[in-house]
């Protein structure tokens, strides 16, 4: 998908100048935070404690997914089966709900090694098989549905491992458990991506697969690598989304595959592989919670939320420019 | 090269219509064994039926992915429509030749507003169509948040009627899919889609319009998800705000696996016609065979994956 | 002196932060060869595109044909006979010449829908007229760059233009195409059209053009005919300053030092058939040959990026068990590739990045990247191959050209102790810039370096190297060193078997 790719004037080859590589990366911070402002302004409640946190705690799995959504797409990829697998992790997990609390370490092992098993099956297709990454996911999205389905037989499940519902709606110091847990995941991740080797070997992987391979990289590896992280955290951010909502449903986590890339996009990381981090990242999902919760906050019907959403989506992008190198 | 290369290099044969074509076979195989219902004429013309709406919504996307773009709005399009349609034919049921061509304008009108942003506003189409369908799905439930509506006796013909013993939901499914192919190899606009996708600058530079290509392409994903929604609305009798939402990655999957590739520049309406008939029929086969739909679904899953993952690497993009 | 076909007059652009072209006047006559000359940045490329409708100046006149004329696009300066073609060439790989050629004016049938064969019809037609041995229906991803070209040009033709302009077209090709395409060049200018050529090749525009117009940092330095300037004149003029000798010195005592590259009956692939060559320490040994030859297969072979058929490929006397990039730069081998945006550069990451890019090992500790040491290496390479950029953390992508390239060949100098591959090492790169490269190349081989370097610019071939393998159609066709190595020498290695080819000339 190559429709926006921009020439490259031959040898015009002047720095960016200053003023507007500023505003680039912090046109979306500022939009952020004229809509914080602009949400104060309209909803006394917005700006209300138990109405942040609410919303921190709802923004979490999502972010969770947001996190692994950016290492596909820094590797010129993307996955679609995300919310699949969070909503069969979730599913998986209700195989559980008779153990003790005791087990709530066991299920998260469990559900990483599951949701690293998909990742590598989307990353061996992807690296291996040459498949192009969208329908590779796509077609493991269909599966996992199928086979959630068929072992749920299409009826939601309402009871759950005991404690999952406190971990996803507990609070620790003050804060809920699952900011907690997404901080704590941004920052490992954010210290991978811009701190270590593999971070580094990502980008250049990401920025210039053919000249990765001549500086001696493994591009299948690294690629490979980056889908289970991009599965982990979804099944991670499953786990915390099964436990926040209650019940089951064969379709939790609709939407998120979607919403991940945009927010991503929004936040500066290039579809086209090579840019972008996790803070921008996590911009974006920003972004689409705030909007989201001052449309609720101002009792607007469903119906206009989505539009909002919608316009909000295209002008945080529009805004933001991405240019593809 | 050797000489089974060369042959298909004449024939402007793809791997992709081979591996297509080869399970098409097999399926229609599995399916005489399975049942000696299944290549009876009355299930090939229902199947005829059923692929019209999907095989209209993938004609339209695949347009827009020669053009290297993709087009996420096509679900939430075709809800609309259907949600207009059905509403409007139950205020005003004589005014049918009032509501066909007002949907597809509008259908159209979005469309080509889509493909416009996506120019002017430097953003990826992927994100465009996007908002732009969530934009149009809000726009449906304000409208009506339930399925409702009806359409006047005899609209249905569309969808149940048939001329000469085709059914008409099959006439238009070829002709669309012969004129579409015409036009793409025969025309002047059409060849254009092949520059725009073989190279947005470099059909810049060589002063091609790319501005009106772009969301005139876009215009046409549109007015086919209108056309789609118009046999829809036939079958179904309702305006459905949801009934579209898992069309949009519906409409993809026969389009790739067709050969057309992501990036654009290369492929055509023939193999998208190729993957409609083999996702259709795999849905067919299945639901004969009595699959839950549930394996349905993993086997859908499993046949994309022979079907691009036989093709070599580099095949895809 | 007749009317020109354009005159610029007073010229001047500017973008943000930088003014690219100051006052520049610029006028080509009907029936001459007129070189644009400078270095990169000077402003050629933006003269060009204020010529061919790309960009409008800020100020100054056009006059085309005698009429001042505005061009409002690229589209409109085509149509009046103003044809650019391009170094990246403009074309779509997925299609066939015929409809590249013809793009939206293809003919049509009967029912108004175009057809096909009428269309193949009209461009072999045209093709043939013109003397090119090109099949229409050949898909342009299929054909070599050298018959890319001659499709641009052919789609030039085909719009009768007045003014032809060559942005650096022997960047991708070399000998007897580069013959063929000055054999063009003369017969459209006995044609009176006419034509503006860009190129850093000093020795082409001496043997081509009627005139010279040099730029230097947005403005025009002068306009001469060319028979009243010397080589070192239009140096000169192009860098400001006397550079005394463009290839370094050789060492008095030719090299006996151990073997370090031993390339035994090579065949990988269908473009290296049967090659054995050999690189000493302190040697630099160039390939030479024309496009196609199968050069930079063999480098490929030699890194491990590209796999061997048969034949034995040796570093220091042992071979490398399972080849590959990593198995290699470990060796002490380095690979300059190229195409430097292509497969070399990561243009995203800063240039600091980009030098550390194959030895991330040096770098890593636990895990971890120590940016303070990465910065030290950068900085040391920045100042020793006094590569222009603002800092270690600048953005490969925002450096020119030629800083684009020493920042590549600071990656590779910096871990190949052994073995130096350079495939075009100053593709793009101006004058004052190739010569420290020369510098850069010699002063390696000097710390016992070997270095294989393929090249198909003679005169760097001739006057850089020690000794001169020639290769032809996959094969070794000969070696040279000492005095026996020469131009024409060279030259007549590269063609002595019959080439294959399809480039055509224009009759």
């Amino acid at each position: 998908m190559d429709m926006t790719q921009e020439a490259n004037p031959s040898d015009l080859s002047l720095p960016a100048p200053k003023a507007s590589a500023f505003l680039e990366r912090y046109a979306l911070l500022a939009f952020l935070v004229v809509m914080i402002g602009f949400a104060a302004l309209v909803s006394p409640t917005f700006l209300h404690p138990a109405n942040l946190l609410n919303v921190l705690t709802i923004a979490a799995p999502l972010g969770m997914v947001v996190l692994g959504q950016t290492f596909a797409l820094l590797v010129r990829g993307l996955d679609l089966s995300v919310a699949s697998l969070m909503a069969t992790v979730a599913v998986l997990a209700t195989a559980f709900r008779a153990s003790s609390n005791g087990m709530i370490p066991v299920i998260f092992v469990a559900a990483i090694l599951f949701s690293a098993l998909v990742g590598l099956i989307n990353g061996w297709l992807i690296a291996k098989r040459g498949v192009s990454p969208f329908l590779a996911t796509l077609a493991t999205m269909i599966i996992l549905q199928g086979a959630r389905f068929a072992y749920t037989g299409g009826a939601p499940i309402s009871t759950l491992p005991p404690g999952m519902r406190t971990l996803a709606t507990g609070r620790f110091l003050g804060l809920p458990i699952n900011l907690w847990t997404l901080a704590a995941m941004a920052l490992a991740l954010g210290a991978l991506l811009h701190k270590s080797r593999f971070g580094r070997e990502i980008y250049m992987v990401g920025g210039n697969p053919k000249a990765a391979k001549l500086v001696g990289l493994s591009p299948d590896r690294v690629v490979i690598a980056c889908y289970v992280i991009c599965s982990i955290c979804a099944g991670i951010g499953g786990l915390f989304l099964l436990g926040y909502v209650g019940t089951v449903s064969n379709w939790v986590g609709q939407g998120y595959e979607l919403d991940s890339i945009v927010a991503a996009v929004m936040g500066g990381v290039a579809l086209s592989g090579g840019r972008g981090g996790v803070g921008g990242a996590l911009l974006g999902v920003a972004v689409l919670i705030v909007v989201g919760n001052l449309v609720i906050l101002l009792g607007l019907p469903i119906d206009v939320q989505l539009i909002i959403k919608g316009v909000i989506i295209i002008g945080a992008a529009a805004l933001y420019r991405t240019k593809l190198v | 090269m050797t000489f089974a290369q060369a042959i298909i290099r004449r024939n402007r044969l793809t791997p992709s219509y081979i591996i297509v074509t080869i399970l098409l076979i097999a399926l229609v195989v599995t399916g005489a064994i399975v049942s000696d219902r299944f290549l009876s004429w009355r299930n090939i013309s229902n199947l005829f039926q059923q692929m019209s709406v999907l095989g209209l919504a993938s004609l339209g996307q695949t347009f827009v992915i020669l053009l290297g773009g993709i087009d996420l709005s096509v679900g939430s399009i075709v809800s609309a429509a259907t949600v207009f349609l059905a509403n409007f034919l139950d205020w005003r049921p004589d005014l049918v030749w009032v509501a066909i061509p007002f949907a597809l304008a509008a259908a159209a009108g979005i469309g080509a507003l889509n493909g416009y942003l996506s120019v002017r506003l430097r953003v990826h189409p992927l994100i465009v169509t996007l908002g732009m369908s969530s934009i149009i799905f809000g726009s449906s439930l304000s409208y009506r948040k339930e399925p409702g509506g009806s359409i006047p006796p005899g609209f249905d013909v569309l969808a149940f009627g048939s001329l000469w013993g085709v059914p008409i939901p099959a006439i238009a499914l070829f002709g669309a899919f012969a004129i579409a192919g015409v036009w793409l190899q025969r025309s002047r606009s059409g060849r254009s889609l092949y520059f725009v996708g073989g190279g947005f600058e470099n059909a810049r530079l060589n002063g091609l319009p790319v501005t009106r290509i772009t969301t005139g392409v876009y215009a046409l994903s549109g007015f086919c998800a209108g056309l789609a929604a118009i046999f829809l609305v036939a079958k179904t009798g309702v305006g459905d705000p949801r009934i579209g939402a898992a069309l949009t990655l519906q409409s993809i999957t026969p389009v790739v696996v067709g050969g057309t590739i992501l990036a654009g520049g290369r492929g055509g309406v023939f193999g998208t016609f190729l993957g409609v008939l083999l996702v259709s029929m795999l849905n067919n086969l299945l639901n004969f065979s009595g699959v839950s739909s549930y394996y349905q679904w993993v086997l859908q899953g499993v046949i994309i994956l022979i079907a691009v993952g036989l093709r070599d690497k580099g095949g895809e993009s | 002196m007749t009317a020109p076909v354009i005159r610029l007059t007073g010229i001047e652009k500017s973008y943000p932060g930088v003014k690219s072209l100051d006052n520049v006047d610029f006028a080509v006559a009907p029936g001459e060869i007129h070189a644009l000359l400078g270095e990169n940045g000077a402003g050629k490329s933006t003269l060009t595109a204020v010529m061919g409708g790309a960009v409008k100046p800020n100020a100054g006149t056009i006059e085309y044909l005698g009429r001042n004329v505005v061009w409002r696009s690229p589209k409109e300066a085509q149509a009046a006979g103003i044809h650019v073609i391009h170094q990246e060439l403009a074309l779509f790989p997925e299609l066939t010449v015929a409809e590249n050629i013809l793009l939206t004016e293809q003919p049509r049938g009967p029912l108004g829908l175009i057809s096909p064969k009428a269309r193949l019809k009209r461009v072999q037609s045209a093709l043939d007229r013109l003397g090119v041995s090109i099949p229409a229906s050949a898909r342009i991803g299929d054909l070599t760059l050298a018959d890319q070209q001659m499709v641009e040009i052919a789609k030039a033709l085909v719009g009768e233009p007045r003014l032809l302009v060559f942005d650096e077209p022997t960047a991708v090709i070399a000998g007897r195409e580069v013959d063929l395409l000055f054999d063009n060049m003369r017969k459209m200018r006995s044609l009176g059209i006419g034509i503006v050529y860009i190129s850093h090749r000093l020795d082409e525009i001496f043997e081509v053009a009627d005139r010279v117009t040099i730029l230097k940092d947005g403005k025009l330095v002068g306009t001469h005919p060319i028979g009243s300037l010397t080589r070192d004149d239009m140096i000169n003029l192009m860098v400001g300053r006397r550079l005394e000798q463009i290839f370094p010195p050789r060492p008095a005592k030719p090299t006996q030092g151990q073997v370090v590259l031993a390339v035994d009956r090579l065949s990988a692939g269908d473009r290296v058939k049967d090659v054995s060559l050999s690189v000493r320490e302190g040697e630099i040994v160039a390939i030479a040959g024309m496009v196609g030859s199968g050069r930079t297969e063999v480098a490929e072979a030699v890194f491990g990026a590209r796999a061997v058929e048969s034949g034995a490929i040796s570093i220091d006397g042992e071979a490398i068990p399972r080849p590959g990039p990593r198995q290699s730069i470990g060796r002490g081998v380095g690979f300059l590739t190229e195409d430097r945006k292509d497969k070399g550069l990561f243009l995203g990451l800063s240039v600091a990045s980009n030098i550390v890019a194959p030895a991330l090992d040096e770098i890593t500790r636990n895990g971890l990247l120590d940016r303070s040491k990465e910065s030290d290496i950068a900085r040391r390479q920045i100042s020793g191959f006094s590569i222009a950029a603002p800092s270690p953390e600048t953005r490969v992508g925002a450096l020119s050209g030629g800083n684009q390239q020493k920042v590549l060949f600071s990656r590779w100098a910096r871990i190949a102790d052994r073995l130096l591959i350079l495939d075009e090492p100053t593709r793009g790169v101006d004058v004052g810039a190739k010569v420290e490269i020369y510098r850069m190349i010699r002063s390696l081989a000097d710390q016992g370096v070997a270095v294989l370097m393929i090249s198909s610019e003679l005169a760097e071939v001739v006057g850089l190297a020690d000794r001169v393998v020639v290769m032809a159609q996959g094969r070794v066709a000969g070696e040279l060193y000492g005095d026996d190595v020469s131009e024409e020498s060279v030259m007549r290695l590269a063609v002595h078997t019959q080439d294959r080819g399809t480039a055509g000339t224009i009759q």
